[in-house]
């Protein structure tokens, strides 16, 4: 359905400029009430602004940098967990139903748990994420281990290839393509669980601000904190594709 | 006692008594019963026999990937406990590459499971490339070579650590007619060239005949060896030779054992 001949990459920006120009009339004009919904010019200066401050930047890295550890944990080790219980009959019989059970409960609900656990620093939000992202990639993983083609197992057993070997050079590979795309839906999970957990209680991160912006009414710090996790959401996203892309050439 | 004292030749395979029985929950398979032959170093062996006749156990338990329930089993003097690729090579049904790697990485394979160093694996995988007329292709995927030359890659994996044995489960049967008589060609010039004593497991007579010094003949489940013959005809092996007399009645021969057995 493509409109005249305009490439869509122009059609989808003129549509973004489109939406900031509607806002920043609206606001201007008084049609909606500044006070809750500053112009766009103004939000934008607010995070360029605030992207300036070293207080902010502390708490955007502390944000980051629980974000990435708790990726770097839940990805790895919930594929691996799906793969161990994927590949047991009995494990697979036991265990699946239970974490697709535990998958379907709203995370956010065992939130005050983990501060009776683990407190509200560092380790906690990381514990957090985890746990919000750990499920999707093992239930993934079952999935994923259906592409693990038996011959190509076969293969590396009659190379003599070792478990950790097989693992790497003939799961990875295979399962890598559908993984994947989980592995964007646990950055999602993932980061939302760490600003959840910022915002619910901490004394720092983005999420942290952004709550006590709300509470004070700063709804211009509010909306640059916004615009500022968006953009972070968005190339992480495209990083993870471009990963994708490049895994795409022998397929 | 005699056969299976140790004999330092490399390349012999010894199968004494070997019988299969698999167990999976309340079934029971007979696959193989109590089959024994020696196959010198050196030689071309085919084993044919009707379909289910357990051909492809018998080749699951020669390269390692299976246990016998009984019987004992050496290649190059020493018994066969598990997959050892530098000793047993092992060429499978259909190439089974891995699509993500190239044609050189794939031969490299088997060696960087045994973490040689990248230079000795590069000089290996080049030499075993060169051997099968592959050279020019290393850099390409699978998808990207044809079904007779994806089974050179596989011949190249299966010999690049140089091993005294090559075993092949009906290396050839997903080519088509054409490609499998080159392919056939192409096998017996890398045999000749290396020297190596290849168990080749097929169900085409025509092309046991052809390739091989020794046919052994299995039966029907549970698989007993109901025949060996000798080859005699003259190498090199040409096409014209599958039409002359003595290899019609040889593959007669054959043919009337399986049917009946």
């Amino acid at each position: 359905m493509a409109l005249f001949a305009i490439p869509d990459w122009v059609v989808r920006s003129a549509l973004v400029v489109g939406f900031l120009a509607v806002w920043e009339l609206g606001s201007r004009t008084g049609m909606v009430d500044p006070r809750l919904l500053p112009a766009a010019s103004t939000v934008i200066g607010t995070a360029l602004s605030l992207l300036e401050t070293a207080a902010f930047r502390a708490h955007l890295w502390t944000t980051i940098a629980q974000t990435m550890a708790a990726f770097i944990i839940a990805v790895p080790v919930g594929a691996i967990l799906g793969l161990l219980i994927a590949e047991r009959p009995y494990a697979s019989e036991v265990l699946k139903p239970l974490v697709f059970f535990v998958f379907s409960i709203p995370k956010s609900i065992f939130l005050p748990m983990f501060i009776l656990a683990f407190g509200i620093g560092f380790g906690q939000k990381v514990a957090f994420g985890v746990f919000s992202a750990i499920f999707i990639m093992m239930m993934t993983a079952f999935a994923a281990v259906e592409s693990v083609k038996r011959e190509h197992l076969m293969v590396a057993r009659a190379m003599g290839a070792s478990f950790i070997q097989t693992l790497r050079s003939v799961y990875a590979p295979s399962m890598a393509p559908v993984l994947l795309e989980a592995v964007r839906l646990a950055m999602i999970f993932n980061f939302t669980g760490i600003l959840l957990a910022e915002m619910y209680a901490s004394r720092s991160g983005v999420g942290n601000q952004m709550g006590l912006w709300g509470q004070n009414f700063m709804i211009d710090r509010l909306l640059a904190g916004i615009l500022i996790v968006s953009v972070l959401a968005i190339l992480f996203n495209e990083v993870v594709r471009a990963l994708e892309t490049r895994l795409e050439h022998w397929r | 006692m005699t056969t299976m004292t140790t004999v330092s030749a490399r390349g012999t395979v010894q199968v004494e008594n070997l019988t299969q029985i698999h167990r999976s929950g309340e079934r029971t398979t007979h696959a193989l019963d109590n089959i024994s032959f020696t196959i010198p170093a050196g030689k071309f062996v085919s084993v044919v026999g009707p379909s289910g006749c357990g051909k492809s156990s018998l080749l699951m338990l020669l390269v390692g990937l299976a246990q016998s329930t009984s019987g004992e089993l050496r290649v190059a003097g020493r018994p066969v406990a598990g997959p050892d690729p530098a000793r047993i090579g092992v060429v499978f049904q259909e190439a089974n590459l891995f699509p993500w790697l190239t044609a050189r990485k794939n031969v490299e394979f088997p060696l960087m499971i045994r973490n040689m160093s990248v230079k000795e694996r590069e000089t290996k995988a080049r030499d075993a490339l060169e051997l099968v007329g592959l050279d020019e292709f290393g850099d390409r995927y699978p998808h990207e070579l044809s079904g007779g030359m994806r089974q050179r890659v596989s011949i190249a994996r299966g010999i690049v650590q140089d091993p005294d044995v090559l075993m092949m489960d009906e290396p050839f049967a997903a080519l088509d007619e054409q490609t499998r008589m080159v392919m056939g060609d192409e096998l017996l010039r890398i045999w000749e060239r290396t020297g190596k004593t290849v168990v080749f497991v097929t169900h085409s007579l025509t092309e046991a005949i052809y390739l091989s010094d020794h046919v052994l003949v299995l039966s029907a489940r549970p698989g007993r060896i109901i025949d060996r013959i000798d080859i005699d005809l003259p190498r090199p092996r040409t096409f014209e030779l599958t039409s002359s007399a003595e290899f019609i009645q040889i593959r007669n021969r054959i043919w009337e054992q399986i049917r009946t057995a």
